[in-house]
């Protein structure tokens, strides 16, 4: 069989570099979440940042990192869901910052335990200004488990408003929590345990 | 011709997400129609209402046209008019919206759209039972788990945990193996035979596991639970047992139908000897689970809620897969 002539190859070949070319264009937001694990890895393993001592200060580099690529608001939006139009401006700005404490506690007390786990980057999938970033992390024991970061692009950069490990999603885990404290008692109570919660010392590095 | 046909089809390559597109946009427009469905019950009602008046003509005075029946009729079609009462969420534009059932998704005119929030959780009405339970597991995770599992921990070398996981993992084939075959799961119950045949020889009996390491052989975690509800049975509701912990009426079910799988059941050795097996299973893989259930109480408002929704949640993925 002959092959085609010349001239119907041109552009089909056209049409199908520029069917190459899609999944390159969207490989921003993984680029953004291979940066942020890199920093982070980099804190956890910094020689001058070890020991119980250094927690502090390691702590605080960590929290700079995250705050970089996480919307602690959007995050804060979510997890209230309904409750959140309920509520004033005032009312708002008691629970964001005491929430995002809270997060960045939740965020530190799951990478604390990094130990040299590797993470492939497994899938990407946009829907216009959301998108979703699958990772694989391979623990020491030679187990998997499934991590999605879902990110939302804001000022043409992405970030992070939800991590769900294993189909546990941090943002519905809190809407839950949250949810059964609001349907229960006043908005005051929320708050309270919120304003409890952070004022407990941290939990140590984990030893195994 | 040939060509044409390498045209052709290079074309519909490139023109499918475009359908995709389409037929997925209609597909929620649909979605969010359903809806804004008034109750169909609705239109039956009224024209049995519509029937008794005409047969006592007394006191049907108004004009045909404006009967019950034909006004729920048209609410039924007239979709588009149906005001949503509902409230706006903030995130409503979100084409994964935790896993949430949210219909309205995907609208342009994000002004335009409302939703129901639709709290995705287990029902609980055992609640008080279950947070007795939790108390009581709770207490007996610092008093008795915890200390046994770190001197545990502290006299065997991870590689020997490891390879204990892995054996007990092995044993576990006959459950995955059955409930990949009761849901079809053919390539996952061939998965698991191949994992089950090297594993157990070149791996020593399953302790090391050399079907993921070296043959990329995937296992398939199915159990009757799962199998249940893949059959249609909902989870029931959530029940956090004493010493096992968190589970759901249906998994309650499957683990009881998995246990008539367990080789260790059918093992011939005393009987006192089979607890201590697993006692071992117990204790060796809470030995790599230890700080993740502090880590969870640490960060949770409401560690009870915690628990049960990230049992929920896994769950629901275990049983999608």
């Amino acid at each position: 069989m002959a092959f085609p002539d010349k001239k119907y190859c041109i552009g089909p070949m056209v049409i199908f570099l520029l069917v190459l070319a899609l999944p390159v264009w969207a490989g921003v937001p993984t680029e953004k979440i291979k940066q942020t694990t890199e920093k982070i890895i980099a804190v956890l393993k910094d020689p001058n940042l070890q020991g119980p001592a250094k927690m502090q200060e390691r702590n605080k580099k960590l929290r700079e990192v995250a705050d970089e690529r996480f919307d602690w608001e959007e995050m804060a939006k979510r997890t209230l869901g309904k409750y959140w139009n309920e509520h004033t401006p005032e009312e708002k700005k008691t629970f964001v910052p005491l929430f995002i404490t809270l997060m960045e506690r939740s965020y530190l007390d799951k990478v604390q335990g990094y130990s040299g786990e590797k993470v492939n980057y497994t899938g990407e999938s946009i829907d216009g200004k959301y998108g979703v970033i699958d990772v694989k992390i391979l623990t020491n024991q030679g187990q998997e488990i499934a991590v999605s970061y879902k990110m939302k692009n804001r000022d043409d950069d992405w970030f992070i408003y939800d991590i769900v490990a294993e189909g546990v999603s941090l943002v519905n885990n809190y809407r839950v929590q949250f949810n059964s404290i609001l349907t229960q008692s006043p908005y005051a109570v929320l708050i309270k345990k919120l304003e409890e919660k952070v004022a407990q010392p941290q939990l140590p590095k984990p030893s195994n | 011709m040939k060509s044409r046909t390498v045209i052709l089809f290079i074309f519909c390559l490139w023109i499918w997400p475009v359908f995709f597109a389409v037929a997925d946009e209609n597909g929620r427009q649909r979605v969010l129609a359903a809806d804004r469905i008034p109750d169909e019950s609705a239109f039956f009602e009224s024209r049995e209402k519509d029937k008794e008046r005409q047969e006592s003509p007394g006191s049907y005075s108004e004009n045909n046209h404006t009967t019950e029946a034909a006004q729920a009729l048209s609410d039924f079609m007239a979709l588009e008019e149906i005001p949503a009462t509902t409230e706006r969420l903030p995130y409503a534009d979100d084409p994964w919206p935790d896993e949430i059932s949210m219909a309205a998704i995907g609208q342009e005119d994000e002004e335009e759209v409302f939703v129901e929030e639709p709290i995705d959780t287990i029902a609980d009405p055992l609640e008080p039972m279950n947070r007795a339970f939790f108390a009581v597991n709770d207490k007996l995770y610092f008093w008795f788990l915890k200390p046994v599992t770190k001197v545990y921990t502290k006299v065997t070398p991870k590689k020997a945990r490891t390879g204990i996981r892995n054996f007990f993992y092995n044993l576990g084939f006959p459950v995955r193996f059955v409930n990949c075959l009761l849901q079809f799961k053919g390539e996952g119950a061939g998965m698991e035979f191949g994992r089950f045949l090297v594993n157990s020889t070149i791996g020593l009996g399953g302790v090391l596991d050399v079907a993921t390491e070296g043959c990329q052989f995937k296992n398939y975690d199915e159990d009757f639970g799962q199998t249940l509800q893949f059959y249609g049975l909902g989870n029931g509701f959530y029940l956090d047992w004493p010493v096992f912990g968190p589970s759901s009426l249906t998994d309650s079910i499957g683990a009881a139908g998995d246990s008539f799988l367990d080789p260790l059941k059918y093992a011939r050795i005393k009987s006192r000897n089979r607890t201590y097996a697993r006692a071992l299973k117990g204790v060796n893989g809470a030995s790599f689970l230890l700080d993740e259930y502090e880590a969870l109480k640490d960060s949770a408002l409401d560690p009870y809620i915690a628990l049960r929704d990230a049992y929920y949640q896994y769950r629901k993925k275990k049983v999608k897969e």
